[in-house]
């Protein structure tokens, strides 16, 4: 006889342990409860981390799919827009040093690679300007639709940032009140383990044993599942990607009609760099950093100087950055989704997005039964190991494309010994071709896009050797697609309310759902 | 045209002597409409749905014609004598209790039309301009009903609608929508029982019958550019 799966027990309420919830339990909705349950057991007593205010656009596609009204999302998280990312002093630590990497693919993308004709054209505009309206749009200010745009619709593709001490307690009521998961307030004592070395149950202070067939850790640095318990060890990654240590302080606006930046704002430091994020209530700054390479009072005094007199008093919050992930992420009946699974520096907004895919994984690929769970496990590791090293990839590109001179952080960073052989095989690469829709990345939810390497690689002045035959050939569709971004960028400035207009608006009137 | 306007709270004692003119210019392409009206429009124009630009809140209309700037593409008559009370108000307003106006629309006179008072009480002309501000008044309160009830149970949909004309020209209509035909099928017995006793059954299948009026405008739009 197999032995069923029928009951998943999330362990964790936070962001990702509600979100996974989510997920899980809306794909299964029509097993919940006659032959499916999802439990989400929570601590009454820990607190939640609640990093990442930053998400990708396809959290739009998860909240959708989960059912909640984006409208609720604005009221209830002091949601804001985020349309990219503009990251200043990165290259060169100049002053006007700056590029975005924008959410909206370049135009017509799947038919024409604009790379070669932009460089070749030369012509002193940046690449996101010339290839998508989305930096233009954010330099004035505005939001990425309008109040008459249906809910989780783009006039410019979007994802948002929010409160994240919010967000969960938001899904939590959704998850509870809407999808059918158990949520049971207690703390675990001891976890019990079957002969064959599965997790069996969680003994609990308050609510006593609970059973499970799968167990979804979502317990953060704590790892109590995957860690503790089962012993898979975890990866460091701090010899690629060297910040350790983050500073984060909250800012108020200076008052309630103060602009608010529809992306977040990366400032490069002498040893890390600054995060600036906007939401309607305040915004949240925070310096990441190596402590290798800086003393955490110069770091404190370098993010002082961004926010100026404002930030004078202001309480800070140090938060210790481990760099890396598990060595595998399902282990016989258990799987890691969140903190528990790894972290990154927040440079890229990654922590949501993984938890959306993993979650999303375990969901579609949810095993039928015990027999067959090794199996979905070593594909869901696979996958996942893939994503983490794509994400460092990633990452260590903003730092290895850096020209910046002026501290042992920035020159440390170039050491070809701290660059992931395959980031190294693409970067020569690159030099002769660049990345585009379908020449390097084969997976189908790849979590960077070819064109957010284009964005980054070009943004920072990274060159690619320019074949005139090729440019010669596409030439009158490169030049058409470059003239419909240019008619893009003036239809959309035209149409497109201020960032804060538009979230008073939702608001107070809300999004129609159509 | 004017963008001038003057509003002023309507009283014998100011506007003793203005008189009423019939509402004179070219009609909108599209023109708000309540519920009660829907029947009379579906027999000459498509009902459909829009967001108001500044709340995003969704209104009825009636499609008059399929450009705009280009007026309604069936007079009065044509139409079966269907006048929008949007239009039939034309130059006046609700103002909390009373009724305002607007003092530069051309439609006010000193010298010409019919009398809004006779001897400081409400003319005939003013008192069925009372009656249509009325209607509309109720008749905003219906359609957010019908529009909560609407989208509830999901039967709102957009339409993208694409006219090609016999000039070249191609014609895309966008931000409109419709209640969908295979939502209405698909609806559970409770539902239509309390849709039909609500009257916003018949009202759904008035608006989604009303979408074969489109071809009818389309053509009628080609037979005008033919008699250019």
């Amino acid at each position: 006889m197999v032995q069923a799966v029928k009951r998943v027990v999330i362990v964790g309420g936070g962001t990702a342990g509600w979100l996974a919830a989510g997920i899980i339990a809306a794909k299964h909705r029509s097993r919940i409860p006659a032959s499916f349950s999802v439990t989400l057991v929570e601590s009454p007593n820990t607190p939640i981390i609640g990093v990442g205010e930053g998400t990708w656009p396809t959290l739009r596609t998860t909240l959708s799919r989960i059912g909640v009204s984006e409208t609720e999302l604005f009221r209830q998280c002091d949601a804001a827009f985020k349309q990219g990312a503009w990251f200043a002093r990165w290259t060169t630590g100049e002053k006007h040093d700056g590029y975005y990497h924008p959410l909206m693919l370049p135009q017509n993308f799947s038919q024409i690679n604009l790379v070669p004709h932009w460089l070749a054209k030369n012509d002193g505009r940046s690449f996101c300007d010339a290839v998508c309206p989305q930096g233009r749009i954010c330099d004035d200010g505005l939001a990425p639709k309008t109040i008459a745009t249906a809910e989780y619709e783009a006039l410019a593709n979007y994802s948002y940032h929010l409160d994240a001490g919010k967000f969960a307690p938001f899904l939590q009521k959704h998850c509870c009140e809407k999808l059918g998961v158990r949520h049971v307030l207690a703390d675990v004592r001891r976890v019990h383990l079957s002969e064959n070395g599965d997790i069996r149950s969680l003994e609990t202070e308050q609510a006593g044993e609970i059973e499970g067939d799968l167990f979804v850790d979502c317990t953060g640095f704590k790892a109590l599942l995957i860690g503790e318990t089962l012993g898979v060890p975890f990866v460091d990654c701090s010899d690629v990607l060297f910040c350790d240590t983050a500073l984060a302080i909250q800012v108020p606006h200076a008052t309630d009609t103060s602009p608010i930046a529809s992306h977040t704002i990366s400032t490069a430091q002498s040893a890390g760099w600054i995060w600036d994020i906007g939401l309607p209530t305040r915004r949240g700054v925070g310096h990441v950093f190596s402590s290798r390479h800086i003393s955490v009072d110069d770091a404190e005094r370098e993010l002082r100087d961004y926010i100026g007199p404002a930030g004078k008093d202001l309480p800070m919050r140090r938060i210790p950055i481990r760099s890396g992930h598990r060595q595998i992420f399902w282990k016989r009946n258990c799987v890691a989704v969140g903190l528990s699974a790894g972290f990154l520096e927040p440079l890229e907004s990654s922590a949501i997005v993984l938890i959306e895919m993993s979650a999303k994984l375990i969901a579609e690929q949810m095993p039928v039964c015990r027999e067959v769970m090794d199996v979905i496990a070593a594909r869901f590791n696979n996958t996942t190991e893939y994503r983490w090293g794509r994400i460092i990839d990633f990452l260590k590109l903003h730092y290895a494309l850096t020209q910046r001179d002026d501290s042992a952080f920035w020159r440390d960073n170039r050491l070809p010994e701290t660059i992931p052989e395959r980031l190294q095989h693409l970067m020569l690469l690159w030099r002769y071709q660049s990345p585009w829709y379908h020449d390097e990345f084969d997976r189908i939810e790849e979590v960077f896009p070819a064109a957010s390497y284009q964005y980054v690689l070009y943004g920072m002045g990274f060159r690619t050797e320019v074949e005139p035959d090729i440019v010669a050939g596409a030439a009158n569709s490169a030049e058409r697609a470059m003239r419909e971004n240019l008619a893009q960028i003036d239809k959309l400035r035209a149409g497109l309310p201020r960032h804060r207009d538009l979230i008073r608006k939702i608001v107070q009137h809300g999004l129609q759902p159509v | 045209m004017s963008s001038m306007t003057n509003h002023q709270l309507l009283n014998p004692q100011d506007h003793g002597h203005l008189r009423l003119l019939p509402r004179a210019g070219a009609e909108p392409h599209f023109a708000q409409i309540v519920p009660r009206e829907f029947v009379a429009a579906a027999i000459a124009c498509p009902i459909l749905f829009s967001k108001d630009p500044a709340t995003g809140a969704f209104y009825a209309g009636a499609m008059l014609g399929l450009k705009p700037g280009e007026g309604a593409l069936k007079n009065i008559e044509e139409r079966g004598g269907f006048e929008p009370l949007s239009l039939q108000r034309d130059g006046f307003f609700i103002s909390g209790e009373r009724i305002a106006i607007d003092r530069a629309n051309p439609r006010f006179s000193e010298t010409d039309g019919e009398l809004l008072f006779d001897d400081a009480q409400p003319s005939t002309s003013l008192r069925r301009v009372q009656q249509v501000l009325g209607q509309l008044h109720e008749g905003l309160e219906q359609t957010a009903v019908l529009v909560r009830d609407l989208m509830n149970l999901k039967l709102l949909e957009p339409i993208d609608v694409s006219l090609n004309f016999d000039d070249g020209e191609r014609l895309r209509l966008e931000g409109l929508y419709t209640v969908s035909r295979d939502s209405l099928r698909e609806l559970e017995d409770e539902h239509v029982l309390r849709l039909f006793r609500s009257g916003h059954l018949q009202l759904a299948y008035t608006i989604a019958g009303s979408i074969n009026q489109l071809a009818i405008l389309a053509h009628l739009r080609n037979r005008k550019l033919a008699e250019i």
